[in-house]
C-alpha cells in the first residue's frame, strides 16, 4: 500500500476544514431530546392557543385542534432538535462542514444521534420491539374485553380507542420492522459497502420513527380515535383530539418511511462493491430494494392524505366533508393507495430474510434466485394497482369491481413465485432445525393460510360476505404476524450473534419458537371461524354462542403474549447475564456480512471487498469464496477497483 | 473510551467511494423528484376526484378563483428561481463560478419571495377554506407548495453557502469548477441535483397554476 487516506467514519472525505458545527453532539442524547420535545410541545400548544382561540369552531366546539396539532408538531421538532438530528441541517445554512458524532462511546451511543448504520440498526431493533410490545399489551386488553360478550372491562369507547391504538401502532411498527433494524444494519455489509449513501437521512428516519411513536401514544390520554387504524372519514373529521395524534403521527412516521426507503434504495444502487452485480445481489437486498421503492413512491400519498385530514380539522377545509364539496371516499382512495402497498412493504422483506436463511440451513443453493427477485419486483409493481379492492363495498363503481378483483388475483402470481422459491429450496433438503430455520418454516405454514384466505377475500362475493368481520382480521394477522413477525424473529436469532457478538441461549430460543408458533395458530385460527360465523371487527359485544371460541382465542393470546417474554428473558440472559461470545460465522453462511470480524468494525471492511462469486453456492464442491478481501496485496484487487472508471461507482461495476 | 473518527483507504478505494457518493447524489435527486411526483399526484387526484364527484354542486360554486395576480406572481417567481439557478449552472459549467454565485443568490431571493407571496395569498383568499372542493384543494396546494419551495430554496442556499466556505480550499486546484478534490466534485453533483429538482418544482407549479387559476 503506497499511501492511505483518512476518511471520516460514516462520512465522506470532503473538506480539509474543521467541522463547522458547535460540537453539541457529545452533549445530546435522548434525555436532552425529551426535555426539548417537552418545551416544543408547550410552545406549540401556546402558539396554537393564540392562533386558534378566536376561531368560531374552537369556541363552539371547545376543542382546539390547531393547538393540539402544533403542540405535537413542535414536540416532534423539539425531539429532533434535542437529539441532534437538526444540528447539521441548521449549520449547513451558513455553509458549515459536516460534523461527525462520536462513533464509539459504550452503551450511551445507542441513546444518541449516530451515523453508524450498525448503531442505527440496533436503535431500530429496540424501537421496533418497543412498538411491538406496546401494541401487544393493547392486544391483551382487547382479548380481555372479548372474554365475555356481556360483562365488560373497557366499555365501548375505550375498547375502540384501544383497538385503534393497537392497529395503528402495529402497522407503523410493522412497516419498519425489517427495513429499519435489519435493513439498515445489514444492507451495507451485504453489498460490500463501508457506509450508507445518506447516513444522516438514515439516522433522521429513526428519530422520526421514535417521535411518531410518542405522538401516536398521546392519542390515548385524549380519548383515542374511534376510526381504527384506517382512519376513515367522516368519523375522522368528527372525532376528538386523539384523531390529531393519529394524523400527525402517521404523517411523521410516513416521512420517516420515505426517508428510510430513499436512503436504502440509493445505497443499494450506488454503493455496491465491485463485482456485486445485480445477479449476485443477496435476495434479502432485492427484497429491501423492492420495499424501498414502495416506501419512496407509495408513502407520499399517505402523508398527503394525512395533511388533508389535518387541514380539515384545523384550517377547516373540506377534503373529506361531503356536504362542502369534499368526499369521504377521497380518504379511502388515498389511504389505500398507500395502504395496500403497505402490505407488501411488510411482507417482502420477510420473504427476503427467509430466502437468505433457507440456503444456509438446507445446505442447498437458493432455488430460482432470479424468479424470486423478479417476483419481488412484480409484487412491488402490481401492488400499486389493487387498492380499490378495499372499496368493494363502498365508493367504487360496481362495474370496476371485476378489474380490481383481477389485479388482486394477479398479484398472487409473483407472490407464488416467491413462495415457490422457498419450497424449491426446501425440496429434498437435509435441514438443520436451528431456531432461525424453524421460524422460516413457520412463515411458510402461516403465510399459506394467510395467502389462501387472501385469495378468497379478493373475490367480490366472498369479500362482500365477510367484509368487516373477524375473518378479515384473522387473515391479515396470518399474513403480517404469521409472516413478517415470524420472519423478523427468525432474522433476529440468525443475525443477533453477528450484531451483538453474543450467542443466544438455544433452549430458550426453541421454547420461544414453539410457544409462539403453537399459540399464534391457536389464537388466530379460531378467529377465522368466528369471522365466518358473523362476528364483526371493532365491536365490543358479540353473540353469546361465540363465547367459547373467543375465550379459547383469548387464553391462547395470553400465552402467545407470554412467548415474547421468553424472547426478552433470552435476550437479557444471553447478552448481559451470561454472555457467551459468538463465533464469527456460527451458521456457516457464505453471506458477505458473515465474513467480517465480530464485533463488526465501525468501517465494516478494512478494504472494500471485490465480489468474485455467487452468494448461494451451498453444496457446490470447490465453490470459490464469495469475495476477495485481499486489499492491495491481491493482484486482482486494485485492478478491479481501478477498473470502475466510469464515474458512477458501483452502478457501473457490472 | 477512545473515539475512532477515521478509517484508512487506499487511493483506489477513496476514489471508488467518491464516485459512489457522487452517484448517490445523482440518483438521490431523481428519487426526490419521484417522491415529489407522488405528492403532487396525490393532490392532483384529490383535485380531479372532487371535481368529478362535484358533491352537492359544491366543487366550485360561482366559479370562485384564488387571486389571479398573486397566483401569476408566485408562478413567475418560481419559474424565475429555476431560470436563475439553471442559468447559474450553465455559466458555472463554462467556468464562471462568480456568475453562479450571483444567479444562485438571486434564485434564493426570488424563491423566498415566492414563499412569502404564497403565505400572503393564503391569508387573502376570497373564499372560506371549507366552502368548496376547489377551496379545499387550493389550500392544500398552498401548504404543499410552501413546503416544496422551502426545501428547494434551502437546498440551493446551503449549496451556495457551502461553496462560498470552501472556495479557498479548492482555489489552487482549479476552483469549484474544475477541481478534482472531493469537496468540489460533490458540489458539482449537488448543484446538478438541485437544478433538476427546482426544474421539477417549476413544472408542478405550472400544472397547478393552470388548473387552479386558468381552468
Amino acid at each position: 500500500m503506497a499511501s492511505t487516506i483518512d476518511t471520516p467514519i460514516a462520512g465522506r472525505h470532503v473538506s480539509t476544514r474543521p467541522a463547522g458545527g458547535l460540537g453539541l453532539n457529545r452533549y445530546q442524547n435522548v434525555f436532552t431530546a425529551f426535555v426539548v420535545a417537552a418545551g416544543g410541545y408547550l410552545l406549540g400548544h401556546y402558539i396554537g392557543n393564540v392562533i386558534g382561540s378566536g376561531y368560531v369552531s374552537v369556541q363552539g366546539g371547545g376543542q382546539n385542534d390547531v393547538a393540539i396539532v402544533l403542540a405535537l408538531t413542535f414536540g416532534a421538532l423539539g425531539w429532533l432538535l434535542g437529539i441532534g438530528a437538526l444540528n447539521y441541517p441548521l449549520a449547513k445554512l451558513v455553509g458549515a462542514s459536516p460534523e461527525y458524532p462520536p462513533t464509539e462511546g459504550g452503551w450511551m451511543r445507542y441513546f444518541r444521534f449516530s451515523l453508524d448504520h450498525k448503531v442505527v440498526g440496533m436503535q431500530y431493533v429496540i424501537a421496533t420491539l418497543l412498538f411491538l410490545f406496546t401494541g401487544g399489551l393493547l392486544a391483551m386488553a382487547i382479548r380481555t374485553e372479548l372474554l365475555n360478550p356481556t360483562i365488560h372491562v373497557l366499555g365501548p369507547g375505550t375498547y375502540i380507542a384501544v383497538v385503534g391504538e393497537h392497529g395503528t401502532i402495529m402497522m407503523m411498527m410493522a412497516s419498519s420492522l425489517v427495513i429499519g433494524p435489519l435493513g439498515n444494519w445489514l444492507v451495507p455489509l451485504m453489498i460490500g459497502s463501508r457506509r450508507m449513501a445518506f447516513p444522516r437521512v438514515e439516522a433522521f428516519s429513526l428519530w422520526l420513527f421514535t417521535a411518531g411513536y410518542m405522538v401516536i401514544l398521546t392519542a390515548l390520554p385524549m380519548g383515542g380515535f374511534p376510526t381504527g387504524w384506517t382512519g376513515y372519514a367522516p368519523l375522522q373529521t368528527q372525532a376528538g383530539g386523539g384523531m390529531d395524534s393519529y394524523l400527525v403521527g402517521f404523517a411523521i412516521i410516513g416521512t420517516g418511511m420515505v426517508l428510510a426507503g430513499f436512503n436504502l434504495a440509493a445505497t443499494i444502487v450506488t454503493c455496491r462493491a465491485p463485482g456485486m452485480t445485480w445477479g449476485r445481489l443477496p435476495i434479502f437486498v432485492w427484497s429491501v430494494l423492492a420495499t424501498a421503492a414502495l416506501l419512496v413512491f407509495a408513502t407520499p400519498t399517505l402523508i398527503c392524505a394525512g395533511l388533508f385530514g389535518i387541514l380539515d380539522r384545523t384550517a377547516q377545509t373540506a377534503f373529506y366533508v361531503n356536504e362542502h364539496g369534499g368526499s369521504s371516499f377521497l380518504w379511502e382512495n388515498l389511504f389505500w393507495f398507500f395502504g395496500h402497498p403497505e402490505v407488501y412493504i411488510m411482507a417482502l422483506p420477510g420473504f427476503g430474510m427467509v430466502g437468505e436463511m433457507l440456503p444456509v440451513f438446507t445446505g442447498k443453493q437458493l432455488f430460482g434466485y432470479k424468479v424470486g427477485a423478479a417476483g419481488m419486483i412484480g409484487v412491488a409493481l402490481l401492488s400499486f394497482f389493487v387498492w380499490q379492492h378495499h372499496l368493494f363495498q363502498s365508493g367504487i363503481n360496481p362495474d370496476m369491481r371485476p378489474l380490481f378483483m383481477l389485479t388482486t388475483e394477479l398479484i398472487s402470481i409473483p407472490t407464488g413465485f416467491i413462495f415457490l422459491v422457498g419450497l424449491g429450496t426446501l425440496w429434498k433438503a437435509r435441514m438443520r432445525m436451528e431456531p432461525p430455520m424453524l421460524f422460516c418454516l413457520a412463515l411458510y405454514f402461516n403465510f399459506l393460510i394467510g395467502g389462501i384466505t387472501g385469495v378468497f377475500l379478493s373475490d367480490v362475493p366472498v369479500n362482500v360476505t365477510v367484509h368487516g368481520s373477524f375473518f378479515v382480521l384473522a387473515h391479515f394477522h396470518y399474513t403480517i404476524m404469521g409472516g413478517l413477525v415470524f420472519a423478523f424473529f427468525g432474522g433476529l436469532y440468525y443475525w443477533l450473534p453477528k450484531m451483538t457478538g453474543k450467542t443466544l441461549n438455544r433452549k430458550l430460543s426453541l421454547a420461544h419458537f414453539w410457544v409462539m408458533f403453537i399459540f399464534f395458530n391457536l389464537t388466530f385460527f379460531p378467529l377465522l371461524i368466528v369471522g365466518l360465523l358473523g362476528q364483526p371487527r371493532r365491536v365490543f359485544e358479540y353473540a353469546q354462542r361465540l363465547q367459547p371460541l373467543n375465550d379459547f382465542a383469548s387464553v391462547s393470546a395470553y400465552i402467545l403474549g407470554a412467548s415474547f417474554l421468553i424472547f426478552i428473558a433470552n435476550f437479557v440472559w444471553s447478552i448481559w447475564i451470561d454472555p457467551k461470545p459468538a463465533p464469527t460465522n456460527p451458521w456457516g453462511s457464505r453471506g458477505l456480512e458473515w465474513q467480517v470480524p465480530t464485533p463488526v468494525p465501525a468501517y465494516n471492511f478494512e478494504h472494500i471487498p471485490v465480489i468474485v462469486s455467487d452468494p448461494y453456492l451451498y453444496g457446490v464442491p470447490d465453490a470459490p469464496p464469495v469475495a476477495d478481501f485481499g486489499g492491495a496485496s491481491s493482484p486482482a484487487y486494485a485492478a478491479a477497483l481501478a477498473g470502475d472508471t466510469a464515474g458512477d461507482g458501483a452502478a457501473r461495476s457490472e | 473510551m477512545a473515539t475512532q473518527t477515521t478509517y484508512q483507504s487506499t487511493p483506489e478505494e477513496a476514489a471508488y467511494e467518491q464516485r459512489a457518493a457522487e452517484s448517490a447524489l445523482w440518483i438521490g435527486s431523481r428519487f426526490l423528484i419521484g417522491i415529489g411526483a407522488f405528492v403532487y399526484a396525490s393532490l392532483a387526484f384529490a383535485y380531479f376526484y372532487l371535481r368529478s364527484a362535484n358533491n352537492l354542486d359544491f366543487w366550485r360554486p360561482n366559479h370562485v378563483t384564488a387571486p389571479t395576480a398573486l397566483g401569476a406572481a408566485i408562478f413567475a417567481l418560481t419559474a424565475a428561481t429555476f431560470a436563475c439557478i439553471a442559468y447559474g449552472q450553465y455559466r458555472f459549467r463554462r467556468g464562471e463560478a462568480a456568475d453562479l454565485a450571483v444567479a444562485g443568490w438571486t434564485a434564493v431571493l426570488l424563491g423566498a419571495l415566492a414563499i412569502g407571496l404564497q403565505i400572503y395569498e393564503l391569508t387573502r383568499l376570497p373564499f372560506y377554506p371549507g366552502s368548496s372542493g376547489y377551496a379545499s384543494c387550493f389550500v392544500g396546494w398552498g401548504a404543499i407548495n410552501i413546503a416544496g419551495l422551502v426545501l428547494s430554496v434551502y437546498w440551493i442556499e446551503t449549496l451556495l453557502a457551502r461553496g462560498h466556505r470552501v472556495k479557498h480550499e479548492v482555489a489552487g486546484d482549479g476552483g469549484l469548477v474544475r477541481s478534482g478534490l472531493p469537496v468540489a466534485r460533490l458540489f458539482r453533483a449537488n448543484l446538478e441535483g438541485a437544478t433538476y429538482v427546482m426544474g421539477f418544482m417549476t413544472l408542478a407549479s405550472l400544472f397547478f397554476w393552470v388548473f387552479f387559476y386558468l381552468v
